[in-house]
């Protein structure tokens, strides 16, 4: 059996554990699907912009953000249960084991986050088209989230409480300071220009503006757009790699962290 | 007593050293209603401000609420959780009798439910300029009886857990959320379309925002009647806690651990 193929049945049972795991996907279906029917359509009629227009496509990303993070919960946990080392004791390289987990971590995100883009499509039609244009973006979007979540997993491997609290404050921190529930023009409305800055170049941010303007609003793909996504997200992906790697090898030298 | 406070303390003591929760907890409510509340409101037109005054205020006590469920909530959880750890058949094994047993479940959330909530509902109260001490007990007093009633309600849905926790588990953190978008917590009654209207009126977490935002000063005009608020909780603490009070004395026998 090649590395590759050795990645991939890795991979496989990852992403298929993120889907058998019923009340993850009781929370982030009733979390995203009453986003979508009943926040959107109740704040549409309480504000002065069509919200259901600005909200709906959002909610696929913050479903793509949520799955992807929920990487970093399998690694601790195979951390905290010790299958972190059964997985060293197979003939898979170290970085093997970190891309397996990222690739299922970006896939598993992809593919939840496309059911919910069906789901948005029949409520607010769309173009097919520029959304499957845009999946493969999405997808190192997700493996970039993942990494994050897997570098927080890295970094808070022994101590539970830790990891889900530096989760939260990422989680809230990273929804709150995008365009995800708001538009651009009351964050600069409202905060100063470096604050804004930051709204705009956070991932997620972009993703939800290419996913309003290309997908739903009709507007021709721009290549721009697209690189953006790409620049934002690369950097996590590779700081998530490298923490999680140094933390297994760190537990393969050393036999704990 | 002294048997109450030191179980109660043996329960909450793993979540104080160190107590990341709460300040997380309170550092979440803090970028929720400085970024989020903040930003949010300055969507909302005029008319609904006319009616319902600035959001940020709205949101806030809604969010509030929305803390008490997710504490209440957990407690009930935290008795699953212990039932298959195998923690539950060694308090069961302590010379105490079920009903003690109970009541130190019950403190110990109502505990868990002040310290989380101090910094928010000051912070909520200072923002609203309510700060009354009849305003203040009413609210506190409001807030730990729906606390208890959620509670009660999920430690009532636990004897699923006993048959498989992953099902309840899923119906449970499931329930919250659908338990949460349809009620009054981020947007009042009058705003709802009328066939979510009917499902918000099924939801406790109606009546508690109502009676919260009621104590703290909002129109009563876009509120639900007090009277049928204070009914619906007082029957919702009354009888899941009866119903938990049932469970413990009779179902957690032989509960299999994990």
């Amino acid at each position: 059996m090649t590395e590759i193929r050795r990645i991939l049945t890795l991979a496989r049972s990852d992403f298929s554990y993120f889907f058998r795991t019923k009340w993850l996907m009781a929370v982030l279906l009733s979390l995203n699907l009453s986003d979508m029917l009943v926040v959107a359509l109740v704040y549409k009629n309480m504000m002065s912009i069509d919200y259901m227009k600005h909200f709906v496509p959002a909610v696929v990303v913050m479903g793509l953000f949520a799955a992807s993070l929920d990487t970093g919960r399998r690694i601790w946990l195979a951390f905290r249960e010790g299958v972190v080392q059964y997985e060293l004791s197979l003939p898979i390289s170290t970085n093997g084991i970190v891309i397996a987990y990222l690739l299922a971590g970006g896939l598993a995100a992809m593919v939840y986050s496309s059911s919910l883009l069906l789901i948005a499509m029949i409520v607010m039609p769309g173009a097919i088209w520029s959304a499957v244009m845009l999946l493969p973006f999405l997808f190192v979007l997700a493996t970039g989230l993942a990494g994050i979540s897997a570098a927080f997993a890295a970094l808070a491997s022994t101590r539970g409480e830790f990891f889900f609290a530096y989760q939260q404050i990422v989680q809230v921190g990273l929804l709150t300071l995008s365009t995800v529930p708001y538009p651009i023009n009351v964050v600069q409305n409202v905060f100063p220009p470096f604050l804004t800055a930051i709204v705009s170049a956070n991932p997620l941010s972009q993703a939800a503006d290419a996913m309003r303007n290309f997908t739903f609003a009709g507007y021709p793909i721009e290549p721009s757009a697209l690189l953006g996504i790409l620049l934002s997200s690369i950097p996590f992906t590779i700081v998530g790699a490298v923490a999680y790697s140094t933390a297994l090898h760190k537990l393969r030298v050393k036999g704990k962290l | 007593m002294s048997k109450i406070v030191r179980l109660v303390w043996f329960d909450l003591k793993p979540q104080l050293t160190p107590p990341v929760w709460i300040v997380v907890q309170w550092v979440v409510f803090s970028i929720q209603i400085l970024i989020y509340g903040s930003l949010i409101s300055q969507l909302f037109s005029p008319n609904v401000t006319e009616r319902i005054g600035e959001y940020l205020k709205f949101y806030s006590v809604g969010l509030v609420v929305m803390m008490t469920f997710e504490i209440g909530s957990h407690t009930g959880r935290h008795f699953v959780e212990h039932a298959h750890e195998g923690r539950l058949p060694y308090l069961l094994s302590l010379p105490i009798s079920r009903s003690t047993l109970f009541l130190v479940i019950a403190l110990q959330g109502g505990a868990e439910l002040a310290l989380m909530l101090t910094v928010p509902l000051a912070f909520t109260l200072v923002l609203l300029g309510n700060l009354t001490i009849i305003s203040v007990v009413a609210l506190v007093f409001t807030l730990f009886w729906l606390g208890f009633g959620v509670a009660g309600l999920m430690l009532g849905l636990s004897f699923i857990a006993f048959k498989s926790s992953d099902f309840y588990t899923a119906i449970v953190t499931g329930l919250s959320t659908v338990i949460i978008r349809f009620s009054t917590v981020l947007y009042p009654l009058i705003f709802l379309p009328a066939s979510y209207a009917g499902a918000a009126m099924l939801s406790p977490l109606t009546y508690g925002s109502d009676l919260v935002r009621l104590i703290l000063g909002f129109d009563p005009s876009i509120l639900l009647d007090p009277r049928i608020a204070v009914a619906v909780l007082t029957a919702l603490a009354v009888s899941t806690l009866s119903l938990g009070l049932f469970l413990i004395q009779r179902l957690v026998e032989g509960v299999k651990s994990a």
